[in-house]
């Protein structure tokens, strides 16, 4: 549903609304809705999707518009320069009104976000400067400049851009480095600012150092520039309480980038008054062959009761183990995804097993699904005024943390992680190898790896009689 | 021998020996001639049963030696067959398995009784036999199942070995016709062996039209022979084969070779080469292949096929417009780009044999054969393949002709 009509004529496109909160005074949950102009309208909190080179990761668009109910993506600039070494990067060339949309062929309805980095990023060997930041390319390291990162907003028109900021990834900063975090971010919000369409939206970093730290930094943004800026993104979500609490402000959307590792994580955040998230472990325990089961507060009547013995729920199931192979019920019973609705664990075992590649599929659809379905039960709580009590009850329900992944994933790439150096064992097993040899492990399925009467009993073959 | 089929002649090309029909199997209609695209492990390399669909495919396969390994016999039992497995609702055929043991396993060796072979994980001596790889079949549920057979590359010199197989084979049928459990529900189709020697295949089509199977495959092709070799054979198989029957070549799947097949009266095909390519980032066009991991696609903005219909391809309502500077960004490095493409080459494949049928309907065949070479040649005769232009000229159609 996509209400354009009622944004305000500032030439801005976005507008945020907190509909529903605990106190208007004090941090708390709330309850919002973001709406940016000709995207559908987002209800808060919700979650954007994280993109790998412009794609959430095994869902084509086609499948995102019909199985997904996603709220946006979060699309990393370092995903698509890999060519301004020398040249122009492609996705630069692209034609049309929103060139990040048409380039990667993202559903019309899906608001897009962009920020520098992927989330999460690799940590980079060199340093930031003061007027460039390190950024991981499909190959290699690269710098990206304040200037040429607004260039390449003003060109790629993303519905959302976070302005550039000065984040160490890897090691903590030390003192001297903590003292020019906030100065040089503020140096590059100013210059986007200053120099942007009027109608591009910006999002203004909030930096993972204390709030002492970059003070200067955050009181300028409240005194000055929170007419101009449409958002805050959170490196780290306990600066929330920090932040200065002014009208202006408290009004605009935060978004978190700090990687929740859980849902109590998420949960927590929502409670200091965050808005949209990035959600990694979503792809994570795709990756690992999870099915992630968790509702909130609590399962519903009709689900399976997934139980380590010590009574708290587990938050997924692991599809990998044998025990799913002959199973003919949905990943969760009680889940309306595609997934759940057409097809059972029986299959998608089989497909991880044979690593085919439908399986990482079908578990990416149920995954999103179910934290959309997360996310909308906590908006309902939030509305009903029930949400620490809800939250409580969680926690006493739920494991803390997502289960331990027993099969491997699929394929990495050398974009997904940093090399720790020589000796590193290889990071995918070789899916062939050569025939007839011996000294060569054969794998993939492709030949019988169990013994011969259990290849009898599978009536694959009969042992002969010698 | 009872059948699960009807197969319905709509039109014959009044030049070459090319045939429209529709071919009604347990799961519903299907239009002849057909490409069939490769679900080897119960899954199209990455697409939903929705998505393989909409690429208009009824008519999939399945590896009865891969489905045999993994999930395995008792598992597929429990769930209720192959289709129920991979929520695919529509026609589903599976080769023998004989074909990947031969291929696969180390020291296999066939012996009147079946395939031998050392387990690969103890070493015990292990049988697969006929009558189990009609089993496995019977459990699988698919539509159609083949025979095992005495698979032997055809480019064998050794033509005592060859009759044997093609011997083995003609027997073989019998005990896989008498092991077969589901006559009335699935479809059994034998497998015409004898190499390249035209006489031997002759002898075999005599042996196993006798044996009157629903439906007929030409196999041991495909593997390595001249393609004039390839289209001799084929045509003088389906010379000798029933008209009412439906006439399957198996492991055919460039396009070339469609149309040429098809010309020699050959009805159905499948291949893995379209799903297989389009992982190497290469896509299937009326122009030939493209291979967009090459920079000089990086910025071009077009789609991977102009005018093409498949949901990659399309602009507009369900219509994705992905551009092949976007496939470049993403080939062989999200598996998202593998997806795409595979969506786009199926449905390549499936539309020209629309198109393919739909001029022998309107009984232009031979047209449609010239403009289809120049399209794949860019207008350049001298660019045509002596095999095609020859095996065409058996059947009365001239591409040379201006």
């Amino acid at each position: 549903m996509a209400s354009t009509s009622r944004l305000p004529g500032t030439g801005r496109k976005i507008l945020f609304e907190i509909l529903s909160y605990l106190d208007a005074n004090a941090a708390g949950p709330r309850f919002g809705r973001l709406s940016i102009q000709g995207r559908r309208d987002i209800e808060t909190p919700n979650f954007f999707a994280v993109t790998s080179r412009g794609v959430v990761p095994h869902l084509t668009p086609d499948v995102i518009s019909t199985y997904t109910q996603i709220g946006g993506v979060h699309v990393a600039l370092e995903d698509f320069v890999e060519r301004a070494m020398n040249g122009t990067p492609p996705i630069m060339n692209c034609p049309g009104p929103s060139p990040l949309h048409t380039f990667t062929a993202l559903p019309k309805s899906l608001p897009s976000l962009l920020a520098p980095r992927r989330t999460p990023a690799v940590s980079a060997p060199n340093g930031n400067s003061n007027t460039a930041i390190s950024i991981f390319t499909s190959t290699g390291f690269q710098l990206l400049t304040n200037k040429s990162y607004i260039s390449y907003i003003e060109m790629l028109r993303p519905d959302i851009a976070i302005a550039l900021a000065d984040v160490p990834y890897g090691a903590l900063p030390g003192t001297k480095r903590v003292a020019k975090m906030g100065g040089r971010t503020q140096e590059w919000l100013s210059q986007l600012l200053s120099e942007k369409r009027e109608a591009q939206v910006v999002f203004a970093p909030v930096l993972p150092i204390d709030f002492l730290d970059q003070s200067e930094y955050l009181n300028n943004i409240a005194d000055d520039l929170a007419d101009e800026v449409s958002g805050l993104a959170f490196y780290d979500s306990n600066l929330l309480p920090d932040i200065p609490a002014t009208t202006a402000i408290s009004k605009l959307p935060r978004l978190s980038l700090d990687e929740p590792s859980s849902p109590r994580q998420i949960l927590r955040q929502i409670s200091l008054g965050m808005d949209i998230f990035t959600v990694p472990f979503i792809g994570f325990a795709t990756d690992a062959g999870i099915a992630l089961t968790f509702r909130f507060p609590r399962p519903p009547p009709t689900g399976v009761v997934i139980s380590n013995g010590a009574g708290a729920l587990q938050l997924g199931v692991d599809m990998w183990p044998a025990v799913h192979s002959t199973s003919i019920t949905p990943l969760d019973t009680s889940c309306t995804c595609y997934t759940c609705t057409s097809h059972h664990r029986a299959y998608v075992q089989h497909l991880l097993s044979a690593k085919e590649m439908l399986g990482w599929v079908l578990l990416q659809v149920h995954n999103h699904y179910i934290l959309s379905e997360f996310f909308a039960a906590i908006r309902e709580s939030i509305k009903n005024g029930t949400f620490d009590a809800d939250c409580k009850e969680f926690e006493t329900t739920y494991e803390s943390e997502l289960p331990e992944k027993s099969g491997q994933g699929p394929r990495v790439r050398g974009y997904h992680f940093k090399s720790e150096g020589p000796g590193e064992p290889k990071k995918n097993k070789a899916a062939w190898g050569n025939l007839g040899s011996d000294d060569q492990e054969v794998d993939g399925g492709l030949v019988p790896d169990e013994p011969a009467s259990e290849l009898e009993e599978k009536g694959f073959a009969e042992k002969m009689e010698d | 021998m009872p059948s699960a089929l009807t197969f319905e002649l709509i039109a014959r090309c009044s030049t070459t020996k090319a045939r429209a029909a529709i071919l009604t199997l347990p799961h519903g209609p299907v239009q002849l001639p057909l490409f069939m695209p490769v679900a080897t492990q119960a899954s199209l390399k990455g697409l939903t049963p929705q998505q393989l669909e909409e690429t208009g495919c009824r008519l999939c396969l399945n590896n009865t030696y891969h489905l045999g390994l993994k999930p395995g016999q008792e598992v597929l039992q429990k769930v209720g067959g192959a289709h129920k497995l991979q929520g695919w609702k529509h026609n589903i055929l599976t080769d023998s398995g004989g074909f990947q043991m031969v291929s696969l396993l180390k020291l296999a060796n066939i012996t009147e009784e079946g395939v031998r072979f050392l387990s690969p994980h103890d070493g015990t001596p292990m049988l697969l036999t006929p009558e189990h790889s009609i089993a496995l079949q019977n459990t699988i549920g698919s539509d159609i199942i083949m025979q095992l057979d005495d698979v032997l590359v055809t480019t064998s010199p050794d033509t005592k070995r060859m009759r044997e197989a093609m011997e083995r084979s003609v027997r073989w049928l019998d005990r896989c016709i008498a092991a077969h459990a589901n006559p009335t529900t699935q479809n059994l189709f034998c497998i015409i062996q004898g190499g390249l020697d035209l006489k031997m295949r002759t002898e075999c089509c005599k042996e196993m039209v006798a044996r009157d199977t629903p439906g007929i495959a030409i196999g041991g092709l495909s593997g390595g022979e001249a393609k004039a070799d390839y289209c001799r054979v084929v045509n003088t198989c389906t010379s000798l084969l029933p008209e009412m029957k439906p006439r399957y070549v198996m492991g055919i799947g460039y396009p070339e070779d469609l149309v040429v097949s098809v010309a020699l009266g050959a009805d159905m095909f499948d291949c893995v080469w379209p799903t297989r390519t389009a992982r190497f980032g290469n896509a299937i066009t009326k122009y030939g292949v493209l291979n967009l991991r090459h920079a000089r696609y990086a910025n071009d903005f077009g789609p991977v096929e102009e005018g093409c219909g498949c949901v990659c391809c399309r602009i507009g309502e369900g219509g994705l417009g992905v551009t092949r500077a976007f496939i470049h960004h993403v080939a062989a490095k999200e598996t998202v780009g593998a997806h795409l493409l595979t969506m786009h080459n199926v449905w390549y494949q499936l539309a020209l044999m629309r198109s393919v049928r739909q001029a022998i309907l309107e009984d232009r065949y031979p047209v449609f054969l010239k403009q289809f070479f120049s399209d794949q040649h860019g207008g350049d005769k001298s660019n045509y393949p002596d095999w095609a232009v020859q095996a065409l000229n058996t059947v009365g159609v001239d591409l040379m002709e201006e």
